[in-house]
């Protein structure tokens, strides 16, 4: 329980850019944590670190005990990491339905021989967190549409979906209320409460401070790759160096 | 969540309704189409029925790795050619029987292709095209230079007679039907591994594989089985192309031929297996309706293929439509309600 | 003492090398620009090689017409080619759309169609079988060189190669055109903003790419004395295999690939037997793809 996410040290270089500097933090089961910081300040950078598509160059990351270093996002993901897209990604020529069971199938896969059966029971599990992953995001009534008919707002709960049918420990979202306007946003931030309500542990990382305060019990601040600040959101609401990061040298 | 544990389940009529279109397909395969070769009574119109329904394998088989998990494949003749040379040279020169030849097309076939998609499985888009490209080329030229083993540019005559226990199949009508039913079995298995979650994941490496791969799917995995299966199928084929024609050569699985078949699935409709049946049943049948006009087949091919990527991009048969009308038709594993749920597949 | 027999490989894989290089050229620059491979471009070779012999048979011109004419076939046929197979499916003009993975496999498999329509016709025309280049054309009268024999084919295909790719060069460094050629290549968009006329830079990236292919195919076609529809094939393969061993995007890095894989092959088929010749190639391409991702010579590119 005590070990659930745990960052040391983690630094990314990319040729003379340091974008992640030895960040060192922690997520623990239960939390919903906020990551944040300016433009280019390095958050997505932590996410891919965590999620296995970019590679650290030092430091480690461990989720339930796990050095994820070196490893597959695949793997990762098989162990429980689920996560979005900052620009959405769905796969556009395949029905929501379709888009979801990618999810389940993740960690939970279909053997090709498994395929050729009729009434597998692995078609039928798969088949089950689907319907659970649209019914928690409301998309059960658009299964059978193709995921590039829906509208901007319903491809961000497709993504979430999908993440979900995964049957997640540990939800990453990435940016999730870009390009969402008041109320939409709105809606976003009861839905993440409402996951985070259900036991799911969640990491949101944004560039929009309004979302993260509201919602989350936790806030990472990130400026310039480094990490200048951690606690609830009244303090780092008041945190000076964060003022200064957001403020004074912003874009 | 308390109806999830109870999904509903198809419904009685729609199953029944699920049977008319294949039961109407099988009717076509199996007794319209002999019919009317028996009263045209000539034995080339079987031959060029026999090579369509062994193009339509072809194309299938292709569709699983191309269409469905999008990767472009420029050598898939060289694997049809393994299974025809392994069929071929066991039925030549060591006297196996059909019921041996064809299984071990299919597992040689596979084998070579798990050797060769070993180092080349995790190249992109592209690379893989041309990686295939090479192989396909490497294997042609093996077929072709290793004169001690394959005969070379000479070739190989299969005497040994179609023969199922016992009974004598070499005659015009039941080659037709052997092939037939391999080719029909073929497809449905393809049909199931094309149309499940297992297709489902294969769908999403084409789509976007980076994003499957953050839900978990092992892509290389993935991509290398759908590799595997499909040079499976057309190691089966080929070992059909070589008892049916009886004589095979190394120009049979150049890469005009690879191209052939990519035709046919680009024409059908990528993504779609009724397209790539429908394409390969056009290109195939297409050249036989104009032979009067000369020996045209292959400019036909090209510009078959450039107008339907020009005009249309989806193909004949594009996958969307595709895909509701096999759930539609085909769809004995899947299920629907007329609520909007129980969708899926079993 | 080397055996004079090598010496006289090594010389005849250069120049087979240099014409590798010319059709690996214009592969290079389309991808440069475009992102994409134009699977026709053997066909270009074909088409220079069957335009300069009918204009052979039927005139009987001084050599120098011929390459020439060839050159002039080249471009016509480079820039027919981009606005059959290519600028039908350059829709939009983003630079998403530009290089997107729906518009590289729809050219990638529109001018696979038109290279498959170009050579069948041909072949219509002309028959399958080798056409018969008349003798006093032919570029093999040998020279000795000491105790190496050479032929005055040789020479010729390596100097006009090499005036090529001086040309080429010059174009590309002192030139509008080439400037354009070069802005398009990095940022298409970019270069858009700026004024370049994309659209006319990569239909002359086509006629130059054309120009190169259709001399490199006369050039063959004349030295071995064979000249049918499917010839084209082996040496686009061979010049493509150059441009992914030179790592996509250069054009020097192309060049010295296709001269390794020439002197290969002809180191090679003193070893084996020519039918396996075409496996160094195809060899090459693995193990380059395998061990070198970026090509030999790559520059930093994203693996598309």
């Amino acid at each position: 329980m005590s070990d659930f996410l745990t960052i040391q040290n983690a630094t990314r270089r990319f040729g003379g850019l340091v974008a992640v500097d030895d960040v060192t933090t922690r997520v623990d089961h239960g939390q919903l944590v906020g990551l944040i910081g300016p433009n280019g300040a390095g958050k997505t950078t932590l996410f891919n670190l965590i999620s296995g598509f970019t590679p650290l160059s030092s430091g480690d990351v461990h989720f339930k005990g796990t050095r994820l270093n070196g490893m597959k996002p695949n793997r990762i993901a098989r162990l429980g990491i689920g996560r979005t897209f900052q620009n959405l990604r769905v796969f556009p020529n395949m029905t929501v339905f379709d888009n979801v069971s990618v999810g389940a199938f993740g960690t939970h896969p279909q053997s090709a021989l498994d395929a050729l059966r009729s009434g597998s029971k692995r078609a039928e599990t798969i088949s089950e967190r689907v319907w659970q992953a649209l019914e928690r995001t409301e998309l059960a009534y658009v299964a059978t549409d193709l995921a590039a008919n829906l509208s901007y707002g319903k491809r961000k709960y497709l993504e979430i979906a999908r993440a979900l049918a995964m049957q997640p420990d540990f939800l990453i979202l990435d940016e999730p209320a870009a390009g969402l306007n008041d109320s939409e946003t709105l809606e976003l931030a009861n839905f993440i409460r409402s996951l985070h309500a259900d036991g799911l542990t969640i990491m949101l990382v944004e560039h929009d401070m309004g979302l993260v305060m509201s919602v989350c019990e936790r806030i990472v601040v990130l400026a310039s790759g480094k990490k200048i600040a951690d606690a609830d959101p009244d303090t780092v609401r008041a945190d000076p160096a964060v003022l200064e990061a957001y403020l004074g040298t912003d874009e | 969540m308390s109806d999830l544990a109870n999904p509903p389940t198809a419904a009685p009529p729609s199953t029944l309704r699920n049977l008319v279109l294949p039961i109407l397909i099988a009717i076509v395969i199996f007794a319209v189409v002999p019919a009317v070769l028996t009263s045209f009574g000539r034995g080339y119109f079987w031959q060029i029925a026999n090579i369509a329904l062994i193009f339509v394998l072809l194309a299938a088989s292709l569709h699983v790795v191309t269409g469905v998990a999008g990767l472009l494949h420029l050598g898939h003749a060289a694997f049809y050619g393994v299974g025809a040379y392994t069929a071929g040279l066991l039925a030549s020169e060591q006297g196996m029987p059909f019921l041996v030849t064809i299984p071990a097309a299919a597992i040689v076939t596979a084998a070579i292709a798990f050797l060769v998609a070993l180092p080349t499985m995790r190249l992109v888009s592209i690379y893989f095209a041309v990686a295939t490209l090479a192989i396909g080329q490497m294997i042609y030229l093996v077929l072709l230079n290793w004169v001690s083993f394959t005969h070379g540019p000479n070739g190989v005559l299969i005497f040994s007679g179609l023969e199922v226990f016992g009974i004598d199949l070499s005659s015009p009508i039941a080659t037709y039907f052997l092939v037939a039913v391999i080719v029909s079995a073929s497809i449905v298995l393809i049909h199931r591994i094309s149309h499940s979650y297992y297709g489902n994941a294969l769908r999403s490496l084409r789509e976007d594989d980076q994003c499957a791969d953050a839900m978990g799917v092992r892509t290389a995995r993935l991509k290398m089985e759908a590799f595997v299966i499909s040079a499976a199928f057309a190691g089966i084929a080929g070992a059909l192309w070589a008892h049916t024609t009886g004589y095979i050569s190394p120009s049979d699985f150049d890469f005009a031929e690879s191209i052939l078949i990519l035709a046919m699935v680009v024409v059908g409709g990528l993504g779609s297996l009724p397209g790539a049946v429908i394409g390969a049943l056009l290109l195939i049948l297409l050249p036989e309706v104009l032979r009067d006009v000369g020996d045209v087949r292959n400019i036909m091919v090209g510009i078959v293929m450039f107008l339907s990527i020009l005009l249309l991009p989806k193909g004949l048969f594009g996958e969307v439509s595709a895909l509701s009308m096999i759930r539609r038709q085909f769809g004995d594993a899947w299920r629907r309600d007329e609520n909007g749920k129980g969708i899926g597949w079993r | 003492m080397i055996d004079p027999y090598y010496l006289q490989q090594l010389v005849i894989g250069l120049s087979l090398g240099m014409t590798y290089a010319l059709m690996a050229i214009g592969f290079t620059l389309i991808f440069g620009v475009l992102n994409v491979v134009n699977f026709a471009h053997g066909e270009v070779y074909t088409i220079g090689a069957f335009a300069s012999l009918v204009l052979i048979t039927a005139v009987a011109p001084p050599f120098v017409a011929v390459v020439v004419f060839a050159l002039a076939i080249g471009a016509l046929a480079g820039f027919s080619l981009e606005r059959i197979a290519f600028k039908p499916f350059r829709r939009f003009t983003d630079e998403a759309s530009l290089k997107s993975r729906a518009m590289r496999e729809a050219t990638l498999l529109s001018s696979l169609a038109v290279s498959i329509i170009a050579r069948e016709a041909i072949e219509l025309l002309f028959g399958s079988q080798q056409q018969a280049v008349p003798f006093e054309y032919l570029i093999n009268q040998p020279i000795h060189l000491g105790p190496v024999i050479i032929v005055t084919g040789d020479l010729i295909i390596f100097g006009i190669s090499a005036l090529m790719l001086i040309g080429l060069q010059f174009l590309l460094t002192r030139t509008h055109v080439g400037l354009s050629i070069r802005a398009v290549s990095n940022n298409p968009l970019g270069a858009r903003y700026v004024g370049i006329n994309v659209d006319r830079t990569i239909i002359m990236t086509f006629v130059i790419g054309g120009m190169m292919g259709a001399a490199a195919g006369i050039l063959v076609g004349l030295y071995y004395g064979v000249i049918f529809p499917a010839m084209g094939f082996i040496p686009g393969v061979k010049a493509f295999v150059a441009m992914v061993m030179g790592g996509l995007s250069s054009i020097p890095g192309a060049v010295i690939c296709a001269i390794i894989l020439g002197l290969s092959e002809s180191v090679a088929v003193t070893f084996i037997s020519s039918g396996w010749a075409d496996m160094v190639a195809y060899g090459f391409l693995i193990v380059t793809l395998i061990f070198f991702p970026q090509g030999l010579f790559g520059a930093r590119r994203e693996r598309v």
